[in-house]
Protein backbone atom coordinates (compact mmCIF):
# COMPACT_ATOMS: atom_id res chain seq x y z
CA UNK A 1 0.00 0.00 0.00
CA UNK A 2 1.67 3.42 -0.90
CA UNK A 3 1.31 6.21 -0.15
CA UNK A 4 1.74 9.98 -1.66
CA UNK A 5 1.96 12.63 1.45
CA UNK A 6 2.23 16.33 1.20
CA UNK A 7 4.57 18.31 3.42
CA UNK A 8 2.39 21.76 4.03
CA UNK A 9 2.43 24.77 5.71
CA UNK A 10 1.58 28.33 3.82
CA UNK A 11 3.40 30.48 5.89
CA UNK A 12 7.69 29.95 4.96
CA UNK A 13 10.55 29.64 6.83
CA UNK A 14 8.15 27.13 9.52
CA UNK A 15 10.05 23.61 8.37
CA UNK A 16 8.87 22.07 5.66
CA UNK A 17 11.87 21.31 3.55
CA UNK A 18 13.60 20.34 7.02
CA UNK A 19 10.48 18.11 7.99
CA UNK A 20 10.60 16.23 4.43
CA UNK A 21 13.89 15.27 4.80
CA UNK A 22 14.28 13.91 8.29
CA UNK A 23 10.45 12.36 7.63
CA UNK A 24 12.10 10.71 4.51
CA UNK A 25 15.28 9.73 6.38
CA UNK A 26 13.17 7.92 8.43
CA UNK A 27 11.24 6.41 6.46
CA UNK A 28 13.90 4.69 4.95
CA UNK A 29 16.09 3.52 7.85
CA UNK A 30 13.12 1.65 9.04
CA UNK A 31 13.22 -0.31 5.70
CA UNK A 32 11.04 1.38 3.68
CA UNK A 33 11.50 2.69 0.31
CA UNK A 34 10.93 6.27 -0.19
CA UNK A 35 10.62 8.70 -3.21
CA UNK A 36 10.96 12.85 -1.92
CA UNK A 37 9.57 15.39 -4.23
CA UNK A 38 10.70 18.92 -4.72
CA UNK A 39 7.91 20.72 -5.85
CA UNK A 40 9.43 24.21 -4.85
CA UNK A 41 10.42 25.03 -8.56
CA UNK A 42 12.84 28.12 -9.09
CA UNK A 43 13.50 28.17 -5.00
CA UNK A 44 14.82 24.19 -4.97
CA UNK A 45 15.98 23.39 -0.88
CA UNK A 46 15.35 19.87 -0.43
CA UNK A 47 18.72 18.80 -2.49
CA UNK A 48 21.00 21.18 -0.37
CA UNK A 49 19.52 19.49 2.98
CA UNK A 50 19.80 16.05 1.54
CA UNK A 51 23.62 17.00 0.34
CA UNK A 52 22.29 16.08 -2.87
CA UNK A 53 22.50 19.01 -5.11
CA UNK A 54 25.69 18.02 -6.89
CA UNK A 55 24.09 15.19 -8.28
CA UNK A 56 21.39 16.54 -10.13
CA UNK A 57 21.24 15.83 -14.15
CA UNK A 58 18.00 16.04 -14.76
CA UNK A 59 14.88 17.35 -12.49
CA UNK A 60 10.99 17.05 -12.44
CA UNK A 61 10.42 19.82 -15.09
CA UNK A 62 12.36 17.32 -17.65
CA UNK A 63 10.63 14.43 -16.93
CA UNK A 64 6.84 16.38 -17.77
CA UNK A 65 8.97 17.66 -20.19
CA UNK A 66 9.55 14.29 -21.70
CA UNK A 67 13.20 15.47 -21.99
CA UNK A 68 14.28 12.20 -19.82
CA UNK A 69 12.73 8.94 -18.04
CA UNK A 70 11.57 9.38 -14.75
CA UNK A 71 14.30 6.73 -13.76
CA UNK A 72 16.90 9.14 -14.79
CA UNK A 73 16.59 12.57 -12.78
CA UNK A 74 15.76 10.33 -9.27
CA UNK A 75 18.84 10.71 -7.48
CA UNK A 76 19.81 7.51 -5.24
CA UNK A 77 20.72 8.99 -1.66
CA UNK A 78 23.94 8.71 -0.30
CA UNK A 79 23.37 7.21 2.95
CA UNK A 80 19.99 5.68 3.33
CA UNK A 81 18.99 2.83 0.74
CA UNK A 82 15.79 3.12 -0.69
CA UNK A 83 15.57 6.92 -0.15
CA UNK A 84 15.14 8.95 -3.73
CA UNK A 85 14.88 12.77 -4.26
CA UNK A 86 13.25 13.82 -7.39
CA UNK A 87 14.53 17.22 -7.62
CA UNK A 88 12.86 19.71 -8.99
CA UNK A 89 14.55 22.71 -11.51
CA UNK A 90 16.00 25.95 -10.28
CA UNK A 91 15.59 28.23 -13.00
CA UNK A 92 12.27 27.62 -14.21
CA UNK A 93 9.12 29.11 -12.51
CA UNK A 94 5.93 26.89 -10.85
CA UNK A 95 3.98 27.19 -14.23
CA UNK A 96 6.29 24.63 -15.09
CA UNK A 97 4.20 22.18 -13.24
CA UNK A 98 0.70 21.51 -13.66
CA UNK A 99 -1.34 20.00 -10.93
CA UNK A 100 -2.36 16.87 -13.62
CA UNK A 101 1.55 16.80 -14.30
CA UNK A 102 2.57 16.04 -10.46
CA UNK A 103 -1.18 13.50 -10.02
CA UNK A 104 -0.22 11.13 -13.29
CA UNK A 105 3.89 11.20 -12.07
CA UNK A 106 2.49 10.10 -8.41
CA UNK A 107 0.60 7.50 -9.91
CA UNK A 108 3.71 5.95 -11.68
CA UNK A 109 5.89 6.27 -8.48
CA UNK A 110 3.33 4.83 -6.06
CA UNK A 111 4.26 1.39 -8.15
CA UNK A 112 7.89 1.59 -7.45
CA UNK A 113 8.02 3.16 -4.07
CA UNK A 114 6.20 2.57 -0.35
CA UNK A 115 5.99 6.37 0.45
CA UNK A 116 6.02 9.48 -2.05
CA UNK A 117 6.44 12.66 0.27
CA UNK A 118 6.07 16.25 -1.49
CA UNK A 119 7.64 19.52 -0.46
CA UNK A 120 5.30 21.76 -0.97
CA UNK A 121 6.16 25.83 -1.63
CA UNK A 122 5.01 27.90 1.11
CA UNK A 123 2.15 30.09 -0.25
CA UNK A 124 -1.20 28.94 -1.44
CA UNK A 125 -0.92 29.78 -5.42
CA UNK A 126 -0.18 27.71 -8.42
CA UNK A 127 2.62 25.34 -6.80
CA UNK A 128 0.49 24.53 -3.53
CA UNK A 129 -2.10 24.04 -5.83
CA UNK A 130 0.14 21.40 -7.75
CA UNK A 131 1.32 20.09 -4.59
CA UNK A 132 -1.61 19.01 -2.87
CA UNK A 133 -3.30 18.00 -5.88
CA UNK A 134 -1.22 14.76 -6.04
CA UNK A 135 -1.34 14.08 -2.49
CA UNK A 136 -3.64 11.74 -0.37
CA UNK A 137 -2.89 12.72 2.92
CA UNK A 138 -1.37 15.77 4.58
CA UNK A 139 1.27 16.74 7.08
CA UNK A 140 0.81 20.93 7.99
CA UNK A 141 3.97 22.41 9.68
CA UNK A 142 4.00 25.37 11.99
CA UNK A 143 5.43 26.83 14.52
CA UNK A 144 4.21 28.51 18.01
CA UNK A 145 3.97 31.54 16.46
CA UNK A 146 0.76 33.47 15.95
CA UNK A 147 1.44 34.30 12.04
CA UNK A 148 2.63 30.60 11.24
CA UNK A 149 -0.68 29.49 12.99
CA UNK A 150 -3.30 31.74 11.04
CA UNK A 151 -1.70 30.23 8.23
CA UNK A 152 -1.86 26.95 8.98
CA UNK A 153 -5.40 27.10 9.66
CA UNK A 154 -5.66 28.74 6.32
CA UNK A 155 -4.26 25.69 4.78
CA UNK A 156 -6.04 23.82 6.61
CA UNK A 157 -9.19 24.99 5.49
CA UNK A 158 -8.13 24.57 1.36
CA UNK A 159 -6.90 20.97 1.89
CA UNK A 160 -10.46 20.39 3.24
CA UNK A 161 -11.67 21.96 0.47
CA UNK A 162 -9.79 19.71 -2.08
CA UNK A 163 -11.15 16.45 -0.20
CA UNK A 164 -7.51 16.15 1.59
CA UNK A 165 -9.64 15.84 4.94
CA UNK A 166 -7.58 14.76 8.40
CA UNK A 167 -4.61 16.12 8.12
CA UNK A 168 -1.68 16.15 11.23
CA UNK A 169 0.39 18.65 12.64
CA UNK A 170 3.85 19.04 13.44
CA UNK A 171 4.54 21.80 15.71
CA UNK A 172 8.18 22.71 14.86
CA UNK A 173 10.79 24.69 16.93
CA UNK A 174 8.90 24.36 20.38
CA UNK A 175 10.75 25.72 23.25
CA UNK A 176 9.76 24.04 26.84
CA UNK A 177 10.79 27.11 28.55
CA UNK A 178 9.41 30.13 26.59
CA UNK A 179 6.19 28.18 27.33
CA UNK A 180 6.67 27.73 30.79
CA UNK A 181 7.43 31.38 31.05
CA UNK A 182 4.15 32.26 29.57
CA UNK A 183 5.99 33.95 26.59
CA UNK A 184 5.21 30.99 23.67
CA UNK A 185 2.01 28.75 22.92
CA UNK A 186 2.06 25.97 24.07
CA UNK A 187 0.55 22.56 22.37
CA UNK A 188 -2.67 22.48 24.05
CA UNK A 189 -3.65 26.26 22.57
CA UNK A 190 -2.45 25.21 19.24
CA UNK A 191 -4.54 22.21 19.30
CA UNK A 192 -7.51 24.30 20.71
CA UNK A 193 -7.11 26.46 17.38
CA UNK A 194 -6.37 23.98 14.77
CA UNK A 195 -8.53 21.74 15.77
CA UNK A 196 -6.68 18.45 13.91
CA UNK A 197 -4.46 15.76 15.19
CA UNK A 198 -1.13 16.22 16.62
CA UNK A 199 1.62 13.95 14.65
CA UNK A 200 4.51 15.43 17.07
CA UNK A 201 6.62 18.24 18.28
CA UNK A 202 9.97 18.96 17.55
CA UNK A 203 12.40 21.28 19.85
CA UNK A 204 13.89 24.17 19.06
CA UNK A 205 17.24 22.65 18.36
CA UNK A 206 20.85 23.81 17.19
CA UNK A 207 21.90 20.70 15.77
CA UNK A 208 18.97 20.84 13.48
CA UNK A 209 20.33 23.86 11.57
CA UNK A 210 23.96 22.60 12.10
CA UNK A 211 22.32 19.73 10.26
CA UNK A 212 20.61 21.35 7.55
CA UNK A 213 23.57 23.05 6.76
CA UNK A 214 26.02 20.02 6.09
CA UNK A 215 23.24 17.90 4.08
CA UNK A 216 22.65 15.90 6.88
CA UNK A 217 19.34 15.34 7.94
CA UNK A 218 19.38 14.79 12.08
CA UNK A 219 16.76 11.93 12.38
CA UNK A 220 20.08 9.77 11.86
CA UNK A 221 21.63 11.55 14.93
CA UNK A 222 20.85 9.04 17.86
CA UNK A 223 21.82 11.48 20.68
CA UNK A 224 19.68 14.85 20.09
CA UNK A 225 16.42 15.01 20.93
CA UNK A 226 15.12 16.31 17.50
CA UNK A 227 16.21 13.74 15.98
CA UNK A 228 14.33 11.30 18.81
CA UNK A 229 11.45 13.24 18.08
CA UNK A 230 11.60 13.22 14.24
CA UNK A 231 12.23 9.50 14.41
CA UNK A 232 8.63 9.13 16.61
CA UNK A 233 6.75 11.21 13.90
CA UNK A 234 8.39 8.62 11.36
CA UNK A 235 7.13 5.80 13.93
CA UNK A 236 3.52 7.61 14.11
CA UNK A 237 3.44 7.75 10.27
CA UNK A 238 3.73 3.85 10.30
CA UNK A 239 0.98 3.40 12.42
CA UNK A 240 2.46 3.09 15.90
CA UNK A 241 1.06 4.78 18.96
CA UNK A 242 4.45 6.33 20.40
CA UNK A 243 3.93 8.77 23.44
CA UNK A 244 4.96 12.60 23.12
CA UNK A 245 8.74 13.23 24.06
CA UNK A 246 9.00 14.85 27.57
CA UNK A 247 11.19 17.74 25.84
CA UNK A 248 12.59 19.64 28.81
CA UNK A 249 16.10 17.50 28.33
CA UNK A 250 18.30 19.04 31.19
CA UNK A 251 15.97 17.77 34.08
CA UNK A 252 17.89 16.77 36.38
CA UNK A 253 17.05 13.84 39.14
CA UNK A 254 16.63 16.39 41.85
CA UNK A 255 13.94 18.73 39.93
CA UNK A 256 12.28 15.85 38.90
CA UNK A 257 12.01 14.66 42.15
CA UNK A 258 10.73 18.26 43.68
CA UNK A 259 8.16 17.84 40.89
CA UNK A 260 6.61 14.34 42.04
CA UNK A 261 6.18 15.75 45.70
CA UNK A 262 4.80 18.75 44.43
CA UNK A 263 7.38 22.16 44.89
CA UNK A 264 7.06 24.26 41.37
CA UNK B 1 -52.95 28.22 21.95
CA UNK B 2 -49.79 28.92 23.15
CA UNK B 3 -47.34 27.57 20.74
CA UNK B 4 -48.98 30.11 18.43
CA UNK B 5 -48.48 32.73 20.94
CA UNK B 6 -44.56 31.68 21.06
CA UNK B 7 -44.15 31.67 16.97
CA UNK B 8 -45.73 35.16 16.68
CA UNK B 9 -43.30 36.55 19.03
CA UNK B 10 -40.43 34.63 17.52
CA UNK B 11 -38.51 36.65 15.05
CA UNK B 12 -39.71 35.49 11.65
CA UNK B 13 -36.09 34.94 9.16
CA UNK B 14 -34.69 32.04 7.66
CA UNK B 15 -32.07 30.22 9.46
CA UNK B 16 -29.63 28.06 8.73
CA UNK B 17 -27.24 25.25 10.16
CA UNK B 18 -23.55 25.21 9.38
CA UNK B 19 -22.30 21.76 11.12
CA UNK B 20 -18.06 22.63 10.75
CA UNK B 21 -15.82 24.92 11.92
CA UNK B 22 -14.78 28.19 10.09
CA UNK B 23 -11.22 28.25 9.46
CA UNK B 24 -9.24 31.49 8.37
CA UNK B 25 -9.92 33.22 4.73
CA UNK B 26 -13.76 31.17 4.71
CA UNK B 27 -16.24 33.39 5.02
CA UNK B 28 -20.14 32.42 5.01
CA UNK B 29 -23.13 35.08 4.30
CA UNK B 30 -26.66 33.97 5.28
CA UNK B 31 -29.79 36.67 4.49
CA UNK B 32 -31.44 35.66 7.61
CA UNK B 33 -30.03 34.07 10.83
CA UNK B 34 -26.87 31.79 11.09
CA UNK B 35 -25.91 28.75 13.83
CA UNK B 36 -22.61 27.65 13.38
CA UNK B 37 -22.23 24.71 15.05
CA UNK B 38 -18.64 24.68 15.22
CA UNK B 39 -15.85 27.11 15.96
CA UNK B 40 -15.24 30.43 13.98
CA UNK B 41 -11.19 30.71 13.40
CA UNK B 42 -9.04 33.85 13.59
CA UNK B 43 -9.54 35.49 9.65
CA UNK B 44 -12.43 33.69 9.10
CA UNK B 45 -15.99 35.71 8.53
CA UNK B 46 -19.42 35.25 9.61
CA UNK B 47 -21.88 37.88 8.15
CA UNK B 48 -25.83 37.34 8.62
CA UNK B 49 -28.78 39.79 8.44
CA UNK B 50 -30.24 38.45 11.17
CA UNK B 51 -28.41 36.87 14.68
CA UNK B 52 -25.71 34.49 14.95
CA UNK B 53 -25.05 31.91 17.05
CA UNK B 54 -21.69 30.41 17.65
CA UNK B 55 -21.67 27.34 19.21
CA UNK B 56 -18.04 27.02 19.82
CA UNK B 57 -15.23 29.42 20.41
CA UNK B 58 -15.96 32.76 18.07
CA UNK B 59 -12.24 34.36 17.39
CA UNK B 60 -13.06 35.94 13.94
CA UNK B 61 -14.80 38.40 12.23
CA UNK B 62 -18.29 38.54 12.97
CA UNK B 63 -21.06 41.11 11.54
CA UNK B 64 -24.77 40.55 12.45
CA UNK B 65 -27.54 42.52 11.36
CA UNK B 66 -25.77 42.97 8.49
CA UNK B 67 -28.84 44.62 6.67
CA UNK B 68 -29.27 47.47 9.48
CA UNK B 69 -31.16 45.25 12.02
CA UNK B 70 -30.11 47.04 15.51
CA UNK B 71 -31.36 44.54 17.33
CA UNK B 72 -29.51 41.40 16.18
CA UNK B 73 -27.55 39.62 18.89
CA UNK B 74 -24.27 37.46 18.65
CA UNK B 75 -24.15 34.75 20.72
CA UNK B 76 -20.91 32.22 20.95
CA UNK B 77 -19.87 29.69 23.63
CA UNK B 78 -17.14 31.65 23.87
CA UNK B 79 -17.04 35.39 22.73
CA UNK B 80 -13.60 36.21 21.48
CA UNK B 81 -13.77 37.92 18.36
CA UNK B 82 -11.51 39.91 16.23
CA UNK B 83 -14.00 42.11 15.41
CA UNK B 84 -17.98 42.33 16.18
CA UNK B 85 -20.37 44.13 14.23
CA UNK B 86 -23.96 45.07 14.63
CA UNK B 87 -25.65 46.68 11.96
CA UNK B 88 -23.59 49.43 11.65
CA UNK B 89 -22.15 49.49 15.56
CA UNK B 90 -18.55 47.95 15.10
CA UNK B 91 -16.80 46.70 18.32
CA UNK B 92 -13.12 45.15 18.56
CA UNK B 93 -11.63 43.01 21.41
CA UNK B 94 -9.34 45.66 23.86
CA UNK B 95 -5.98 46.04 23.17
CA UNK B 96 -3.57 43.47 25.27
CA UNK B 97 -4.22 41.15 27.71
CA UNK B 98 -8.38 41.29 28.38
CA UNK B 99 -9.99 38.41 30.39
CA UNK B 100 -11.89 35.84 29.10
CA UNK B 101 -14.71 34.55 30.95
CA UNK B 102 -15.31 30.74 30.82
CA UNK B 103 -18.96 30.84 29.79
CA UNK B 104 -21.42 31.85 26.77
CA UNK B 105 -21.75 35.90 26.47
CA UNK B 106 -24.10 37.77 24.07
CA UNK B 107 -23.70 40.56 22.08
CA UNK B 108 -26.40 43.09 21.76
CA UNK B 109 -26.60 47.24 20.66
CA UNK B 110 -27.83 48.94 23.82
CA UNK B 111 -28.10 52.96 23.49
CA UNK B 112 -25.71 53.28 20.65
CA UNK B 113 -23.37 50.69 22.14
CA UNK B 114 -22.23 47.41 21.43
CA UNK B 115 -22.51 45.66 24.88
CA UNK B 116 -21.05 42.27 26.05
CA UNK B 117 -23.21 40.26 28.59
CA UNK B 118 -23.03 36.53 30.08
CA UNK B 119 -25.59 34.86 28.68
CA UNK B 120 -27.37 32.62 31.29
CA UNK B 121 -29.14 29.20 30.92
CA UNK B 122 -32.13 28.26 32.10
CA UNK B 123 -34.90 30.07 34.57
CA UNK B 124 -32.68 33.15 35.11
CA UNK B 125 -33.07 34.47 31.62
CA UNK B 126 -37.12 34.06 30.98
CA UNK B 127 -39.25 37.03 31.36
CA UNK B 128 -36.03 39.46 30.37
CA UNK B 129 -36.26 41.96 27.29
Amino acid sequence: MSEVIVVTSGKGGVGKTTVTANIGCGLAMMGHTVTLIDADTGLRNLDVVLGLENRIVYDLTDVIAGNCRLRQALIKDKRYEGLHLLPTAQTKDKSAVRPEDLISLCEELKDLFDYVIIDCPAGIEQGFKSAIGAAEKAIVVTTPEVAAIRDADRVIGLLEANDLNDPKVIVNRMRMKMVDRGDMMGIEDILDILGIELLGVIPDDEEIIIGTNRGEPIVGNDDSLSGKAFRNIVMRILGEPVPLLNLEPNQGLFLKLKKIIGFK
Amino acid sequence: MATQHLLETAKDQPAVLIERTLRSGQIVHYEGNLVILGDVNPGAEVTATGDVVVMGVLRGTVHAGASGDESATVIAFRLQPTQLRIAGYIARSPDGETSRPNQPEIASVRDGIVTIEDFPIGGERSGKN
